[in-house]
């Protein structure tokens, strides 16, 4: 791999797919850039929460209210979802996902992600495109999303257990629904066994389909951001001062878009997750 | 499948990575910021909770404390009409005894003044029926040229007296 250290590219940015492809690139052996901005964006989030929480006073200063707002909040909204018996357990995983991810997607919108990184050589620290980028958002990789969403089955299928047992998930999951009596109950058996054969693989395809939207959404921001970035080279064979001021100025509406998006990717499964996670733990009798 | 994996750029080692990466923000997370904050959370929660119940026992000892002064006040406002009550009442049977006192006292310096004025009308009537009656004397002894006795005086003396009314 021939490097070229690190090098701005303003106007060389790919046209197709943001700059490493789908792939996200090596840069130290098997630690990809992805694996390297998800340790910064850890070690970043554990840090401000350290700050926020490490003298923690009844009367609170900015980061450590800041902080209570965010968890105050978000127990608010995973407790109206998943109840108040299951909230304290399932709280801290999904607390750490939208943190962790919506930490990840706003990382990604911050300037030379994507862009700082090792291509062809154009001139002094400049390539024409690149093809190695340093950084690039953790969530853009598949690896990371499908890690989140391991992580995630592993805690919900404890919870899981936890509250219904082993054999009371596969009645919740197999079993006859409904409150269901007598003969009627029998007749439909199989019925409900065929739904939660469904239901199994539905659960099975979950952290594919957690981690691909995640991935998806994410990605495509990203790509959408390198167009625009390029827009002025590759459409408006713009050069020189307009080729640089085109590839600030015509992604600046995108990148509101995608702060948007970065916070409402991170909602979406966090939010799927407490689904998830409500539906396997209601008892039977409950409302759904 | 592999092709499409190997597309993505999914790899063990890029995954487990990335799993430890998600586990260490989740147990290091929990354990520094969840569970604290909603500790602190909790004991403020709790400690508002208190603030409101104390407010109520304070509202209602303040309810109870105006309750208190105000029949205080009510059973003070009622001694003192009645203390104000019978001090009119004594006032006024001090006042009529003493108005009653008085009046006698003027009747007796009346009376008194009366018998006095009375005494000394008679001795003054007296002392002049006796000048009157040594004038009557004289004059007679000047007249008559005769030197009267006792009784000459004595006689004439009453019979003055006897027809000088004063």
């Amino acid at each position: 791999m021939e490097i070229n250290l690190p090098i701005f590219a303003l106007d060389s940015m790919s046209p197709l797919l943001a700059a490493g492809g789908i792939a996200a690139p090596d840069i130290l052996g098997w630690i990809s850039n992805s694996i390297f901005v998800a340790t910064v964006v850890t070690v970043a989030v554990l840090l401000f929460t350290r700050m926020a929480t490490k003298k923690m006073e009844l009367i609170p200063n900015q980061k450590q209210n800041f902080v209570e707002f965010m968890i105050e909040f978000l127990y608010g909204q995973v407790e109206g979802i998943v109840g108040k018996h299951v909230a304290p357990k399932a709280f801290p995983l999904l607390a750490t996902v939208f943190i962790f991810i919506i930490t990840a997607n706003w990382f990604g919108l911050l300037p030379g992600v994507g862009t700082i990184g090792w291509g062809e050589g154009s001139g002094p620290l400049s390539v024409k495109e690149v093809h190695t980028p340093l950084l690039r958002p953790a969530t853009a990789d598949l690896n990371m999303t499908l890690a989140l969403a391991a992580v995630f089955m592993v805690v919900w299928f404890w919870i899981s257990v936890k509250e219904l047992g082993v054999w009371g998930s596969l009645v919740h999951i197999f079993g006859p629904k409904g409150g269901l009596q007598g003969a009627l109950k029998y007749m439909l058996m199989p019925i409900f066994f065929f739904v939660g054969i469904i239901e199994v693989i539905s659960i099975v395809f979950r952290p594919v389909s957690l981690s691909l939207r995640l991935l998806g959404n994410v990605f495509a921001g990203e790509t959408l951001l390198v167009v625009m970035g390029g827009l002025g080279v590759n459409v408006m064979n713009a050069s020189g001062f307009w080729a640089f001021l085109t590839s600030i100025i015509f992604p600046i509406p995108f990148y509101f878009m995608e702060i948007l998006v970065g916070a409402l990717q991170a909602t979406v499964f966090t939010l799927l997750c407490a689904v998830y996670i409500k539906l396997s733990t209601t008892h039977e009798g409950e409302e759904h | 499948m592999e092709g499409i994996i190997e597309q993505f750029g999914v790899a063990w080692p890029k995954f487990i990575a990335q799993v430890i990466i998600v586990l260490i923000v989740y147990f290091v997370l929990s354990k520094y910021a969840f569970g604290p904050v909603l500790a602190m959370l909790e004991a403020r929660r709790k400690r508002i909770a208190e603030g409101e119940e104390n407010i109520k026992k304070i509202e209602s000892q303040l309810a109870k404390a105006e309750e208190n002064v105000q029949g205080m006040l009510d059973e003070a406002n009622r001694d003192a009409e009645r203390l104000i009550a019978e001090a009119r009442e004594s006032a006024e049977a001090v006042r009529g005894q003493k108005t009653q006192e008085a009046v006698k006292e003027a009747q007796s310096i009346i009376e008194k003044a009366r018998e006095a004025s009375r005494l000394e009308h008679e001795s003054a009537m007296n002392e002049l029926r006796k000048d009157f009656g040594r004038l009557v004397i004289d004059a007679t002894s000047k007249v008559t040229g005769k030197v009267l006795d006792e009784d000459d005086q004595k006689r004439i003396n009453q019979e003055t007296a006897g027809q000088v009314s004063l």
